[in-house]
């Protein structure tokens, strides 16, 4: 049952992603009062892209048709460490939080290199932009992380959680605010969401991540924006997991996978309305202002690493 | 209810003057006003000096210390108020730059001053100090010149977050009065805490935290040398009686509540702590003030440099302590607000008939307004402490009080910056006074107002210099005996 | 009186929390109208931990305190600064003489210095350690907005910050001072902002901007 229930979650995350981007797609669709596209659409997408032709420039080499494979086996792979629906995680034992930091990191080096190795201009500039955007937002990311795990004592998500699920949700605790605070700014700048990005640009000088997919067609290009796809349900998924725990099973009754898989379902519906509503309210910063947004997001961090020393809880 | 006098009278005189929109009658009422100010407040020191002590309900108080802080505000006022009535002739006629709004600020102003000295809560004192900026502010501002808007700027920002920090400084000694068992209405009552004071004692570090904020704060009121930085820009910016009134009886003020604070905090931790940061500060003061003294190129900035080097001598008479040291820190006080006034006075008129402040601007004064720079002269001697002035007993008093408890660095610093204050007033009068002058003795007659303010003051300085008349002796102990 | 008694108890162990992160958000904050939204919101906390405080301790006086603040820092003067911005049509940016990022390290270092500062104090009073050095980051937060912030409306705002950390340090200490001084000392701070205000509308008139780093004349 442990097995089942850990392989659900790694299923719930990959195929389940497509819908995330259409549920979010519909909802700025509906904050715009457009009528938008269907939730489904996504999918429907990734079926035509997988049925389409994979050209490649002419001055490209192995690492161009390589970098889609890696980084969507990589990105797959981080599914197997979050866990959903109890405290636990497919390999969840066999890593820690640098583990998952260091696999999305290394879907998107090799995301930069196929884009440099395309020869375009624009896969150029988005790969440099998006050097400095990951550079910068690598330090919140594991200050944040690190944060937590002082405070649960332990390093791997799934001790992580299961020390959040036994604590009391009405003690507010200041590192947790702290931490929320900037993974939340992170995950916006990761998953290359407004204000660091807008996934929906057209214009070819504003883009960091499109900029480096444009050069893929077919099925790199169904892969890459299925990777795209699993990284933001896994920071979603991240966060719920590790700010808002409550609900998960408890044992591995079928009914309690059942409850919990519903409860996830409700967060997640929750934090994307949330995610829609914030990338319709804010504009797009301007490139050299979005290391300030990430320096904030780093001495927030720092200020929550600082709070476990003085924080005894 | 003889102690509400004096604050009913500001508080009334100032709304009875803005209703008369005649700027001489205005003047006529405002006179009158001070006429009777004086008189309230001599009375109260009379009863004071016959009673030991008045107590109006809980906030209000008054003894030795604060009769003779209110019989040095009551003169001074009283200059001003006489020098401002001929001063205002040519002061313009805007919407609120009328002699009536000048002289209701001024009210206001002097209510606010006089509730310092007649509080007998610190909670009071430090909402009545706090009162003192709010309405000099205005007047600081009132001629609405760049230089006047920038100057009453920094004056209510810098000297709020100073009083912001002495009420800090308050509540911690709330806190350390509740912890050593006083009840909540007594623990901010001056007379109480001077009580029980020693058991409040009994945990020194709460008390010197609140001592250290209490005199940054109203050290920053009284211009002590790291928070000065709104002195100068104030004092040389505003009309010169308002000056006057600033130099010579507000830094007073901030003063005599640094002095309240210390005497609890000495009665509760020993002397050593309080005086020594007193000490600090003084010297401080002092040498800075007096070390930038000599590159001043404005008067009034001039003077007012000379007000913080001052400051900074009674601070360091009150810091040396024993007899003598507060001997001449209270004299000191109160013959350099007779100077200061002398010489603002001065310097108004040296304005009004150049049409300069600047040092350089102004030369052979001693040929185109003879009896100006005579006072001038007279002020500028007595400042710097020389004989037959009044100013010279006050400092002999503090340096030999130095030279008995053996501190050379004082006695050296002190004497060393008085030589060169000496020097930097010579040479910046000498300038000034001699040489060929651009007007000639045109209308530099003194009008009878002006006569009188500066009459009166030279002559005290002179008559003080000589030997200090009984009754101001008698009341001179009376003051050191609160503090002792 | 179940519910009221859990709610106090929380609200007075966690609103340090909030405080914290108005602090951050106020250095970072680029624009004049979000600071004053920030201290609003800020002063809603301290009126929450008033009010909290005044249940607990059942002192009658402290609750007049609570509305008091409610209807001056939380409604009356965020209501007068947005007046004053649109009377005096000035550009609405803050002006910071530092850039966020470092803003916001210099604010997390002066959070680290208030926890200092109550471990080595703190012995002598019996607070959580939390609320005083909530307090006292207040206090060093509203110095920094004062002396970085060029705009005569953000010292204004810095110097009620600073007012609101001396009020909640004094109240978590005594809970509270004499009503009268209390009162007292609100109106002072009433006064204080309306003289300030009358003098931006000056400056604003004789010099036609509002950055106090051009008022430098007066030297020497």
């Amino acid at each position: 049952m442990k097995i089942t229930a850990e392989i659900l979650q790694v299923l719930i995350l990959i195929l389940g992603a497509p819908l995330v981007r259409g549920i979010i797609a519909r909802m700025k669709a509906l904050l715009q009062r457009r009528q938008g596209a269907n939730i489904w659409r996504p999918y429907a997408e990734l079926f035509k892209l997988l049925r389409k032709e994979d050209l490649v420039p002419p001055t490209s080499s192995a690492v161009f048709r390589l970098a889609p494979i890696v980084l969507f086996g990589a990105t797959a792979c981080t599914t197997a460490f979050v866990p959903l629906v109890h405290a636990s995680a497919l390999l969840g034992s066999y890593g820690d939080f640098f583990l998952l930091v260091y696999l999305l990191a290394l879907g998107r080096f090799f995301l930069s290199l196929g884009a440099l190795d395309g020869g375009s201009a624009f896969g150029g500039m988005g790969a440099s932009r998006e050097a400095l955007v990951s550079s910068l937002a690598e330090a919140p990311f594991l200050l944040g992380l690190v944060a937590l795990a002082i405070s649960a004592s332990r390093t791997d998500l799934a001790g992580i959680v299961a020390w959040t699920l036994a604590q009391n949700i009405f003690n507010i605790s200041v590192v947790h605010i702290l931490v929320l605070t900037s993974l939340a700014m992170v995950a916006l700048a990761e998953t290359g969401r407004m204000p660091v990005d807008n996934p929906t640009t057209h214009l070819e000088l504003t883009m960091i991540h499109e900029g480096m997919v444009l050069e893929y067609s077919g099925p790199s290009l169904a892969l890459i924006e299925w990777a795209g796809a699993i990284k933001l349900h896994v920071m979603l998924a991240l966060l719920i997991a590790l700010f808002c725990p409550w609900g998960m099973a408890s044992t591995w009754s079928g009914l309690g996978i059942t409850l919990a898989v519903l409860l996830y379902c409700a967060k997640a519906a929750a934090l994307l309305i949330l995610l829609s509503v914030i990338e319709s309210a804010v504009a797009k910063l301007r490139m050299y202002l979005v290391p300030d947004f990430l320096g904030v997001a780093s001495a927030v961090s720092a200020l929550a690493v600082i709070f476990t020393t003085w924080v005894k809880r | 209810m003889l102690l509400l006098v004096p604050l009913a009278i500001p508080v009334l005189g100032a709304g009875l003057i803005l209703c008369f929109r005649n700027p001489r009658v205005a003047t006529r009422v405002a006179l009158l006003l001070g006429a009777l100010e004086i008189g309230a407040l001599g009375a109260v020191v009379w009863q004071v000096h016959a009673r030991g002590e008045l107590r109006q309900g809980l906030y209000l108080r008054a003894d030795g210390l604060s009769s003779f802080f209110l019989m040095g505000i009551a003169f001074i006022s009283g200059l001003v108020l006489v020098y401002a009535s001929g001063y205002l002739r040519h002061m313009g006629e805007g919407r609120f730059s009328s002699p009536r709004w000048f002289y209701a600020l001024v009210f206001l102003f002097l209510f606010t001053m006089i509730s310092v000295c007649l509080s007998a809560n610190l909670g009071f004192l430090w909402i009545m100090m706090e009162g003192t900026t709010l309405a000099s502010a205005l007047l600081v501002g009132f001629y609405n010149t760049e230089g006047a808007l920038e100057a009453g700027w920094k004056y209510l920002v810098v000297c709020t977050v100073g009083i912001a920090f002495a009420l800090f400084g308050t509540i911690v000694l709330y806190l350390a009065a509740v912890k050593a068992g006083m009840s909540p209405a007594a623990a901010l009552d001056w007379v109480s805490l001077m009580d029980a004071a020693p058991r409040i004692g009994l945990d020194p570090h709460l008390v010197k935290l609140a001592f250290v904020f209490v005199i940054v704060g109203y050290g920053t009121k009284v211009g002590f040398v790291p928070m000065h930085s709104w002195l100068p820009d104030a004092h040389a910016e505003a009309p010169t009686p308002i000056s006057a009134l600033l130099s010579a009886v507000l830094l007073n003020c901030a003063m005599y509540a640094v002095m309240r604070y210390d005497a609890i905090v000495s009665r509760a931790v020993g002397p050593a702590f309080s005086h020594t940061l007193l000490l600090i500060f003084g010297v401080t003061s002092m040498v800075v003030a007096g070390l930038l003294i000599l590159v001043q190129q404005n008067l009034k900035r001039l003077m007012a440099y000379s007000s913080i080097e001052h400051m900074g001598i009674i601070a360091i008479g009150l810091g040396l302590g024993g007899p003598l040291g507060l001997f001449g820190a209270l004299l000191h006080a109160f013959n350099h607000s007779v100077a200061k006034s002398l010489l603002f006075f001065g310097a108004g008129n040296v304005r009004h008939h150049v049409h300069t402040l600047r040092i350089d601007g102004i030369r052979g004064i001693s040929r185109s307004m003879p009896q100006t720079s005579a006072a001038l002269l007279v002020g500028g001697l007595a400042i710097v402490g020389l004989p037959p002035f009044s100013l010279f007993i006050s400092e002999f008093a503090i340096l030999s009080e130095a030279f008995a408890q053996a501190r050379y660095l004082v006695v050296i610093l002190f004497l060393v910056v008085l030589s060169v204050v000496f020097g930097g007033f010579a040479f910046h009068f000498f300038r000034m006074l001699c040489g060929e002058p651009d007007r000639d003795a045109e209308n530099s007659r003194l009008i009878p107002s002006e006569y009188i303010a500066m009459g009166i003051a030279g002559s005290c300085l002179l008559f003080f210099g000589a030997r200090i008349p009984y009754l101001f002796g008698l009341l001179l102990r009376e003051a050191m005996a609160v503090l002792q | 009186m179940g519910l009221v008694g859990i709610a106090t108890e929380k609200i007075l162990s966690s609103f340090s929390v909030f405080l914290f992160l108005t602090i951050l958000l106020l250095a970072v904050a680029r624009r004049i109208s979000t600071c004053v939204l920030l201290f609003s919101l800020q002063s809603a906390v301290i009126t929450a931990e008033v009010l909290a405080t005044a249940f607990q301790e059942k002192l009658v006086g402290v609750y007049v305190v609570g509305l008091l603040v409610f209807a001056i820092k939380v409604v009356a003067i965020p209501r007068a600064f947005f007046l004053l911005t649109k009377r005096l049509k000035t550009v609405r940016d803050v002006k910071a003489s530092t850039t966020p990022t470092q803003s916001v390290f210099i604010a997390v270092a002066m959070i680290y210095l208030s926890y200092a500062a109550v471990h080595s104090y703190g012995q002598a009073v019996q607070v959580p350690d939390d609320a005083l050095a909530a307090a006292i980051s207040l206090i060093l937060t509203g110095a920094f907005l004062m002396v970085s912030r060029k705009k005569a409306l953000m010292q204004m705002l810095g110097l009620l910050v600073l007012e609101n950390g001396i009020f909640l340090a004094a109240l978590i200490t005594t809970f509270g001072m004499p009503l009268v001084i209390e009162i007292g000392i609100f109106f002072d701070i009433l006064m204080g902002l309306l003289l300030m205000g009358i003098f931006t509308f000056r400056i604003s008139d004789t010099f036609e901007h509002l950055d106090v780093s051009k008022l430098r004349r007066l030297r020497g």
